[in-house]
């Protein structure tokens, strides 16, 4: 029944690239759609790039016209500092919240279709909680007087607190387990939609588990994996409210260096440099996927 | 008869609600404050019975936003009429053209303690940041003053301090090196850091009150820099929390009227009420902070009073705003730089 279902899917999967190879073919066709566009556009023109542009300009316009900000923005040791740990954060989070969301999603496809969709709600679930309370409950659970350090002190395995929280390692439990859901979603579509008979034939072929797993289904894993990992990346490198919480001042992360610029110093020059410099390498960063992914527009090739 | 056509009806209606809001809104200020039980202390203390003797409507926002402050000085769209900001942002604000000088012919200047008023703004209270600490933690042995927060040896364990560049930090590091309070300006910047280096791995930064009573009341740190009233309410609340007054560091909050408010007249007889002795008194009795009218102090519940920091005026320290309104900038970039050094 599911088997039958997927290979269903999978037709339409392909009936729809193919119509989307001849519509690529000419230009008018591929434009026709356009005017449909227009509201969206002008609304985003209106109140989204308009006030960007307008942002960016104070970051080469205050205090005084020209790149002072900038140069600050690279001079400084501190701030090159702040970039950096943006980068590992938000890294070393992608990184662990593949390596989890990966299993994750793989049970949720595999489990009878049931309890797939109960455990999927679960993973939804916890995207409907508030932000806030969410991180203050990872500070009830890692702080030194916490609920871990308390249970591990009593079962006498560790008779100092672990320091769980107000560092790096702290920032990097929490915000991963937010980013997790995100990972999950798009790369159980994914998994969802690859046909079991392309991984039985796999194996009929001789491919033994190992092989199979990583030169038929994780390839075939690919797109989910990288929309999952660019998402969590770009937002990991935006995050605010995790890192100020369970954080310590050690490792400021450029959104809070933002915020204390606008907020408390009124400096708002530097820090329209700082936001420009996150978009700049959000956009690089997209623009690298895009071109990774095979079935992007811009990408490379457009066969497979 | 009269309701035969229901569209004139409503229309009418209205009409009527219309200029009846138009007609509030012509007596109406808005209110800006940090939110939470402060701000509900000042609706009561000062807004309610403002509006009851003048007929002003108070109107409460907030949070407290120096950013959208600036950006609404500067496009001449000014929502707010009053708003409550710290001392430093008060002076610094000011010499950036931000605010409306302030009316000394209807607010009583003579009756302010002159720590707390400029030409610009006038005291909202005041408070100090005082050693709190975990009697669980501490033992029987008491800190006293600040050089036991470097004094890892005889008190283990974790320190709070307050995460932002602002008046505070520096100076109780200096204050515990031995620097005379009054010789702590210009801050020697380079050896409070050095101060600090010492401790900086037992350190967790709060950024805000309900974060700090966490801290302590659940033994995360020993001990640390506090805000009084938030130690108060601690105690209150019968946490195991001590508190040591000695080189209390004073820091004041500031009522400002943003440059172009749009009911300055009754911003200006708002401040005059709110920093009278009856509103000081009233909102001190509310909240554990400080009045900066002189007169307020006799009004001060008798079992509150004790707890104040008006109580403890000799062991004062006072942060000198004027120095971080200058300052501040420069000392922000370099405490940056010192923190993920």
């Amino acid at each position: 029944m599911t088997t039958a279902q997927s290979n269903q899917s999978s037709q339409v999967a392909g009936a729809a690239l193919r119509a989307a190879g001849t519509a690529n073919g000419s230009m008018s066709q591929r434009w026709r759609g356009f005017s449909n566009l227009l509201p969206a556009l002008l609304f985003l023109g209106l109140f989204f790039l308009a006030p960007l542009i307008g942002l960016l300009l104070r970051g080469v316009l205050e205090p005084s016209p020209g790149l002072g900000n900038y140069e600050q923005l690279f001079a400084n040791s501190a701030y090159t500092r702040v970039l950096l740990n943006t980068f590992s954060v938000a890294g070393l989070v992608t990184v662990i919240s593949l390596l989890l969301g990966f299993p994750l999603a793989w049970a949720i496809t595999l489990v009878p279709r049931g309890w797939g969709r109960w455990l999927l709600n679960i993973v939804l679930l916890s995207m409907w909680t508030s932000l806030l309370a969410r991180t203050y409950s990872w500070l009830v659970l890692l702080q030194a007087s916490g609920v871990i350090n308390k249970t591990l002190m009593a079962l006498g395995i560790i008779d100092q607190p672990l320091e769980m929280v107000h560092n790096l390692t702290g920032v990097v439990i929490g915000m991963s387990y937010i980013m997790i859901p995100f990972i999950v979603l798009p790369l159980q579509a994914t998994m969802q939609a690859i046909d079991p008979m392309v991984l039985q034939a796999g194996s009929i072929c001789g491919a033994s588990p190992w092989s199979n797993f990583f030169r038929v289904f994780l390839p075939l894993c690919r797109p989910g994996l990288f929309s999952g990992g660019l998402m969590v990346f770009v937002m990991s490198l935006g995050y605010y409210v995790t890192p100020a919480l369970l954080g310590g001042a050690q490792n400021m992360m450029l959104p809070e260096f933002i915020i204390q610029q606008v907020q408390s110093f009124l400096n708002w020059g530097i820090a329209s440099a700082a936001a420009a410099l996150l978009i700049a390498i959000t956009l690089l960063l997209f623009y690298v996927y895009l071109k990774l992914q095979p079935e992007s527009p811009v990408g490379t090739s457009n066969a497979r | 008869m009269l309701q035969r056509n229901p569209v004139t009806a409503t229309l009418a209606a209205l009409a009527l609600v219309v200029s009846a809001s138009s007609a509030v809104a012509a007596e109406s200020l808005n209110f800006v404050s940090w939110g939470g039980t402060t701000q509900d202390a000042q609706k009561q203390a000062w807004a309610d019975p403002f509006t009851e003797a003048s007929g002003i409507r108070v109107v409460q926002d907030g949070p407290t936003d120096y950013g959208k402050l600036k950006a609404m000085v500067e496009s001449g769209n000014v929502q707010w009429d009053v708003v409550d900001v710290e001392a430093d942002f008060a002076l610094r604000a000011a010499s950036e053209g931000l605010l409306e000088p302030l009316d000394f012919g209807v607010i009583q200047r003579d009756q302010i303690d002159p720590r707390f008023v400029s030409d610009h703004g006038v005291g909202s209270f005041y408070f100090s940041f005082v050693l709190g600490y975990n009697q669980g933690k501490v033992g029987g042995n008491a800190p006293q003053d600040w050089s036991a927060l470097f004094d890892t040896a005889t008190y283990p364990g974790k320190r709070a301090l307050y995460k932002w560049a602002s008046p505070g930090v520096l100076e109780l590091a200096l204050l515990a090196d031995g620097v005379a309070a009054d010789q702590l300006y210009p801050l020697d910047l380079e050896r409070a850091f050095k101060k600090l280096d010492t401790i900086k791995k037992d350190i967790i930064w709060w950024g805000g009150g309900a974060q700090s009573q966490q801290m302590l009341a659940s033994g995360e740190v020993s001990l640390g820099q506090f805000w009084n009233g938030r130690v108060y309410a601690l105690q209150q609340d019968g946490a195991p929390v001590g508190v040591s007054w000695k080189q209390n560091l004073v820091m004041a909050d500031f009522l400002v009227i943003p440059k172009g408010a749009k009911n300055k007249e009754a911003a200006m007889k708002f401040l005059a009420n709110a920093s009278s002795a009856k509103g000081q008194a009233t909102f001190a009795n509310l909240t554990a902070y400080a009045p900066v009218n002189v007169n307020s102090v006799e009004q001060l519940n008798a079992d509150l009073a004790p707890n104040l920091p008006t109580a403890h005026v000799k062991d004062q320290v006072n942060l000198d705003y004027a120095y971080w309104a200058k300052h501040g900038e420069a000392i922000s970039a370099q405490w940056n730089e010192w923190l993920v050094k």
